[in-house]
């Protein structure tokens, strides 16, 4: 639930309204010129309609230097920001070879393995040298090597389903197994926050796909219970299959779903659960385990686990776990395995050492260590910046904390000014958030230690002042100091 | 401080789902009552003219950005709203609901502030009926998807 004040509400709908009014004056004067000039493509079709790229071109790129800054540096605590330059008004954007030592708070880096880790980067090199790069071959042809059987295992084993299968690309795994798994005829009901990749697949799969409330239990039975009765349309005969699609953390909320009452909620109307767990495997959990584990949800009573290593992995690639017969169904028929390059050799030994990690097989208790360090950064920072006075999204324990901006000159604002003290931070806007709710997106890893917490904390706080989105009254300092003196007596 | 709630909402189309949330109203009415006042400082005309050229000026912006466009400014949803006007967008094409109401009285309520204005005088009341006439009638729930002698009809 997001609380806005009134009056932000309608200075960003006018902020909006003007940007809308200024891009369309440009869109005018740039067609009466181009009318004067020369063309020789007569006779061609344009590549693109001028309306469906007017956002990137009017909005997007006058702030295109606060994304996609890229980085030289391994995606730890602490990365080398490129600096670049632009000579046309952020249209076209130049690298230089100079780079900035800038804090980390935007990679999703949960558990710190995103940079050299002492058990699991001599492995992954030694698997390089022996394996090769790629695999150079789809899955079925000569793309399976020991390191991949064993890596399936090792993923079933640890998310608690009998068996798994892993392709090489996060997105595409939702994106080309929904089309095997449902089809015309069938029923897909998707919370209304669901990822790009989740809205894809449904849309590739040719079932019908009806939106219930994000993370509300009882809109999802209401739907349901709706389009049951109702049927297929026009000929409103029975739904041949309907999936639920719920995703553990909601990247662009830090909220955790709702699984309990979902899950018994398809149980009672019989239709399968797809959980995607992209960013709460190895993140949550008291063993990393992810939100079934989180929330007490036995694993057998949810249909199909999907989860990617991207995340706290610090590999790439994704997985589904399911029952044997579903993941020996989806070998014969899933794109993904068949057709596409399997995922490479050493981001599997990566995937492998870092579940091993976490689990203590390697015979430290670094990933015990790394599991509560997470839980104790999150909570910690989340209660401060809410002490502070910002507007924080998200529950307790998830990594993920969005900060609300809402006006669109606080977007380049706010992200420029953390630039300028060497704190990296990512912010979204529309389209990828709804009009209203721009925020500032904190993504907190095991590797951040609590100088480094503290140093972003002063360098928010301050950007917070200077673009005025603390909306909340700051929580008043108590009296901790002579709390200290008397213990020090 | 007043703070309002904004829950999500179950509209997919990120061309529309931003007229679902909160101060939207409002907005739209104080934009409205500053454009008027904006007219009566450039053109130093009586109010009654300053509000015959808001409705007018209204008139064309939204007739065109609500009944003539179509699609959507971003490419992500793979054209699938290519054919439709915004006003064929909103609420996922559900006729009758609040926002559609809210945005047929708009212009009639300027209608009426315009001509009583004027004094129903002629120039200014025949313009002002034959743009309250066509708005309306564009948002009629039978002119769904409905284009007259092909007018703005795909290739």
């Amino acid at each position: 639930m997001i609380t806005i004040p009134y009056l932000t509400a309608v200075s960003t709908y006018f902020s909006y309204g003007l940007l809308f009014a200024f891009g369309q004056l440009r869109d005018y004067s740039r067609r009466i010129f181009d009318w004067w000039s020369t063309n020789n493509l007569h006779g061609y079709a344009p590549i693109c309609l001028a309306h469906e790229d007017f956002y990137i071109r009017r909005l997007y790129h006058r702030i295109q230097d606060c994304f996609g800054r890229p980085i030289s540096s391994a995606p730890d605590a602490w990365v080398d920001v490129v600096e670049r330059f632009s000579n046309d008004n952020n249209k076209t954007l130049k690298r230089t070879t100079k780079s900035t030592r800038c804090l980390n708070l935007g990679s999703y880096n949960y558990l710190g393995f995103g940079s050299y880790d002492e058990y699991c980067t001599p492995l992954v090199i030694e698997s390089l040298k022996k394996f090769s790069p790629s695999t150079c071959s789809s899955r079925v042809d000569a793309g399976t090597t020991s390191v991949h059987a064993e890596l399936e295992e090792c993923v079933a084993k640890y998310v608690g389903k009998p068996a798994a299968i892993v392709t090489g690309m996060g997105y595409a795994t939702n994106s080309a197994i929904i089309p095997v798994l449902i089809g015309k005829g069938g029923l897909i009901i998707s919370d209304s926050l669901n990822h790009t990749s989740i809205v894809n697949g449904a849309r590739g799969s040719g079932a019908t796909i009806r939106v219930f409330q994000h993370n509300t239990p009882a809109h999802l039975e209401r739907v349901l219970k709706e389009q049951i009765a109702e049927g297929q349309p026009r000929t409103h005969r029975p739904w041949k299959k309907i999936i639920v699609v719920v995703e553990g953390i909601y990247s662009m909320e830090g909220e955790i779903c709702q699984l309990p009452e979902i899950v018994s909620i398809c149980k009672k109307y019989k239709a399968y659960v797809y959980l995607d767990e992209a960013h709460s495997i190895g993140a949550i959990g008291k063993t990393g385990r992810g939100v079934c584990e989180l929330l007490g949800v036995d694993t057998a009573d949810v249909d199909i686990m999907m989860g990617t290593f991207t995340k706290s992995f610090g590999s790439c690639g994704g997985y589904i776990a399911g029952s044997k017969d579903l993941i020996q169904y989806l070998k014969y028929h899933c794109p993904a395995h068949l057709y596409a390059t399997s995922i490479s050799t050493p981001s599997a030994q990566q995937i492998i050492s870092a579940i091993k990690v976490i689990l203590g097989e390697d015979g430290s208790n670094r990933g015990a260590q790394k599991l509560a360090r997470i839980r104790e950064n999150s909570n910690f920072f989340r209660a401060e910046l809410q002490k502070m006075g910002f507007e924080v999204l998200g529950d307790n324990d998830s990594p993920v904390m969005p900060i609300m901006l809402y006006n669109p000159a606080k977007i380049p604002a706010f992200s420029r000014e953390c630039l300028r003290e060497n704190v990296a931070v990512v912010v979204v806007g529309f389209p990828a958030t709804p009009l209203l709710l721009a925020r500032a997106r904190i993504c907190i890893s095991a590797s951040h230690s609590r100088e480094d917490l503290l140093k972003a904390l002063q360098v928010i706080s301050k950007a917070g002042d200077l673009t005025g989105i603390k909306y909340f009254p700051a929580a008043p300092k108590k009296q901790e100091e002579e709390k200290d003196t008397i213990k020090l007596d | 401080m007043m703070y309002v709630r904004a829950l999500p909402t179950t509209d997919v189309n990120r061309n529309t789902e931003w007229f679902t949330y909160p101060g939207v109203w409002t907005t739209y009415i104080l934009i409205l009552f500053f454009s008027w006042l904006l007219v009566l400082s450039i053109f130093n005309c009586s109010p009654g003219m300053a509000w015959t050229i808001v409705h007018l000026a209204h008139f064309s912006v939204t007739y065109h950005l609500f009944h003539w466009k179509k699609g959507t400014p971003f490419g992500d949803d793979q054209g699938i709203y290519n054919r439709l006007t915004w006003w064929e967008q909103i609420d996922n094409g559900k006729q009758l609901t609040r926002n559609r109401k809210f945005l047929t009285l708009v212009p009639v309520v300027l209608y009426l502030i315009a001509s009583h204005t004027t004094d129903y005088q002629n120039p200014m009341l025949f313009l002002n009926t034959l743009a309250v006439f066509i708005m309306v009638v564009a948002k009629f729930p039978h002119m769904h998807k409905v284009r007259i002698f092909g007018i703005n009809a795909d290739q």
